[in-house]
């Protein structure tokens, strides 16, 4: 078990003032069997009404708006967890219930890229799903080179998977597609980690009815240094800021997290 | 009833000066063209429509049940009857409205069942609109423009009044209204159907409103007008599709839309009319199960036939679809709106084998029927009676019961070859008489 202190800042730093902005924040971390959230406080600025709600995957929801103009928009999440109390969440529901997470999303469908390299995997060995998710991590791990800047968040798993390169949101994606192509139920997974000065993205799968994680960027099992904040589909269902405004504003987004001992 | 004839060309001009237009996107161009109307009624006799209404009750029935039990348990896929594959991969099916119960547990308040006749009289089913079904306006304008021009023909023929179709939606929207006022949401002004959302305002006395009328605050919707005052609103009968809904929850680029609007609906703060995700439900693909469904849910035998239909992902069908290819028609699951269907028979050999490829790459995507010859309904051309392919749009309703709109729109093709009747094709429609002895 670790005992972590975290905080999470987003700002929205817009050059011309912006009105009637309407947001929807996917940033509060939830408890479960593998993280107890002992506190958790988040501010707004500028002032915004806000209230909470449960989205279809089971993340929390902080819904608002800002009418007035401004020309800037941040949120401030402090807080601290127990995490590693276990490795895996149990399945809340059964496995029909789920049995979305095994199809492809616009992120995920596979083309002749993901194909090919699906083709080259050779997963015979692999006597579990379990098995088969840890070995497709490690290979990704090992095929793929992390580069900034050259993929952005509208890049698919096989627009990722033609150049071999990108960030941690196309790993997990690329995870997620070969995985359902292999039929196992996967989720795409946001969180914040140890060492890790921005948010992460990581991939849950679903193994006789636990949810493990696997962070296929860093080639690791998700352990105690992570808290969990969403989980869904693919990175649509998980948008830290989903926000629309009236105005003409050009955007620039400075993220910074920070999870201590 | 040939006075009615002759005063076509009167109901027609009135028809253009009311804005009675379809709306159409061609090469990225919107252009408005009239729906034609001919004066020719289907007729409906009373024992027929006692038929139809029975076995449309009984399928709206059974697609509400399924709506539920997909956002909900999922006893029918867990049971077997319909494999998973077909749910999931659908695009029909919304993982966002997951574990959503409408108000009432309403999930289809409006649906468009559309059928035909075959030339030896039975009825068919060819497609379910449990989205936004559209149409019912031009029966409704066309029958009172034409007891208008002739009154007689309505004296001496026995003929249930349609004009109730805007009390029985007001009724429709009243029963699932969580508290304040109704209101039809359009997209605007260069919409389709965008005559049909002002109309059926106007008639069930709800508010026309457009996204930016509309705010979420607190989770509750509210209506603000021109005269700034902030009304409370119960219900929404939507006419934008779900991805267009709420920015906050599907297209994150949507201008129409009403932001935290699906939160509200989340929360049973407000009723959508229909649910979200209802694409499901009316996915080409699973239409073949609706029989299925009735059986499963209700413990009954489908009263309506569907088309005989085949699906490649079944083994034994798809090789029934590939030994008949010449004699069916084959419908992409994805399109709508008399796009993406194929008559097997109209292929050259090149196209055949590339489609035949598709087909066997991709056998979810595809779904085969029989033809049905269905049976001509004749035109006024000119003096001229000439006959045409008709299909019918049945409305049915879902309020505190489940009840059939005595009358319903009966499209037609404009080319005499053509089985398509989509307006968006441009065809015309016609009144549908039932008659009540």
């Amino acid at each position: 078990m670790e005992q972590l202190h975290f905080r999470f800042t987003t700002r929205l730093e817009l050059d011309s003032e912006v009105k009637n902005h309407y947001f929807t924040l996917k940033c509060i971390p939830k408890s479960n069997v593998r993280q107890r959230i002992e506190s958790c406080n988040i501010t707004i600025t500028p002032d915004a009404d806000i209230f909470y709600n449960t989205d279809s995957f089971g993340n929390i929801t902080v819904s608002g708006s800002i009418i007035p103009p401004h020309s800037s928009f941040e949120f401030t999440l402090v807080g601290s967890a127990a995490t590693g109390l276990d490795v895996f969440e149990e399945l809340e529901d059964d496995e029909i219930k789920c049995a979305y997470y095994k199809y492809h999303t616009g992120y995920t469908r596979p083309g002749k890229y993901l194909e090919e390299y699906f083709k080259s995997l050779d997963l015979t060995q692999c006597k579990s799903t379990y098995d088969k998710v840890t070995a497709i991590m490690h290979a990704i791990n090992r095929d793929l080179v992390y580069e900034k800047k050259i993929t952005d968040i509208s890049t698919s798993a096989e627009q990722a998977m033609s150049i071999g390169k990108g960030v941690c949101q196309d790993y997990a994606h690329i995870m997620l597609a070969l995985c359902r192509m292999s039929g196992i139920a996967v989720r795409y997974t946001v969180g914040i980690m140890k060492g890790e000065g921005e948010s992460h993205a990581w991939v849950e799968a679903l193994c006789k009815n636990r949810w493990y994680g696997f962070d296929p960027t860093n080639n690791l099992l998700v352990d105690g240094n992570y808290i969990k904040i969403s989980s869904g589909r693919d990175y649509s269902d998980c948008i830290i800021n989903k926000g629309q405004f009236i105005g003409n504003a050009s955007q620039h987004t400075i993220v910074a997290a920070s999870v201590t001992d | 009833m040939e006075e009615l004839y002759t005063h076509v060309n009167t109901i027609n001009e009135l028809l253009a000066r009311y804005g009675v237009k379809f709306g159409i996107y061609k090469n990225n161009v919107f252009k408005e063209q009239l729906f034609p109307f001919d004066p020719i009624p289907r007729v409906i006799t009373e024992s027929e429509f006692d038929y139809l209404e029975k076995g449309l009750i009984q399928r709206v029935t059974a697609l509400n049940c399924f709506l539920s039990d997909i956002y909900g348990d999922k006893k029918i896929v867990r049971d077997g009857v319909i494999p998973e594959e077909f749910i999931f991969s659908s695009s029909g099916f919304l993982a966002q409205c997951d574990g959503v119960k409408p108000p009432l547990n309403i999930y289809s308040h409006i649906s468009g069942i559309d059928l035909v006749q075959s030339k030896d009289k039975t009825w068919y089913v060819l497609e379910d609109n449990l989205r936004v079904p559209s149409g019912a306006s031009y029966p409704m304008i066309a029958r009172e423009l034409c007891r208008r021009t002739s009154p007689k023909t309505f004296h001496d023929n026995r003929i249930e009044d349609n004009r109730n179709y805007a009390k029985m939606l007001k009724e429709t929207m009243n029963h699932v209204n969580t508290g304040g006022i109704n209101v039809i949401l359009t997209p605007g002004r260069y919409n389709a159907a965008f005559f049909e959302h002002s109309y059926l305002a106007e008639q069930t006395g709800s508010v026309l409103a457009t996204g930016n009328n509309l705010f979420v605050e607190n989770n509750n919707v509210y209506y603000k007008g021109y005269d700034g005052k902030k009304q409370r609103v119960g219900a929404v009968y939507r006419r934008i599709s779900d991805e267009y809904l709420d920015p906050m929850v599907f297209e994150e680029q949507s201008v129409i839309g009403v932001p935290h609007l699906f939160s509200a609906y989340r929360a049973g703060n407000v009723a959508l009319i229909n649910a979200p995700g209802n694409g499901i439900a009316d996915d080409k693909g699973i239409y073949y199960f609706v029989p299925k469904m009735i059986k499963y849910y209700l413990g009954q035998d489908s009263i309506l036939n569907n088309a005989p239909t085949y699906l490649p992902f079944y083994e034994a069908d798809m090789k029934y679809v590939l030994d008949n290819f010449d004699n069916l028609v084959i419908k992409d699951v994805a399109e709508a709106g008399g796009y993406g269907v194929v008559f097997g028979n109209s292929l050259t050999a090149e196209k055949k084998a590339d489609f035949i490829e598709l087909i066997k790459r991709e056998p979810r995507r595809f779904i085969a029927q029989e033809v049905i010859d269905f049976i001509d309904i004749d035109i006024l051309d000119f003096d001229e009676r000439k006959p045409r392919k008709a299909d019918l749009r049945a409305f049915v309703l879902t309020g505190s019961d489940v009840r059939v709109w005595k009358s319903g729109l009966t499209r037609f093709s404009r080319n005499p070859d053509s089985f398509i009747v989509n307006s968006s094709q441009g065809g015309g429609f016609k009144d549908t008489w039932v008659l009540s002895r």
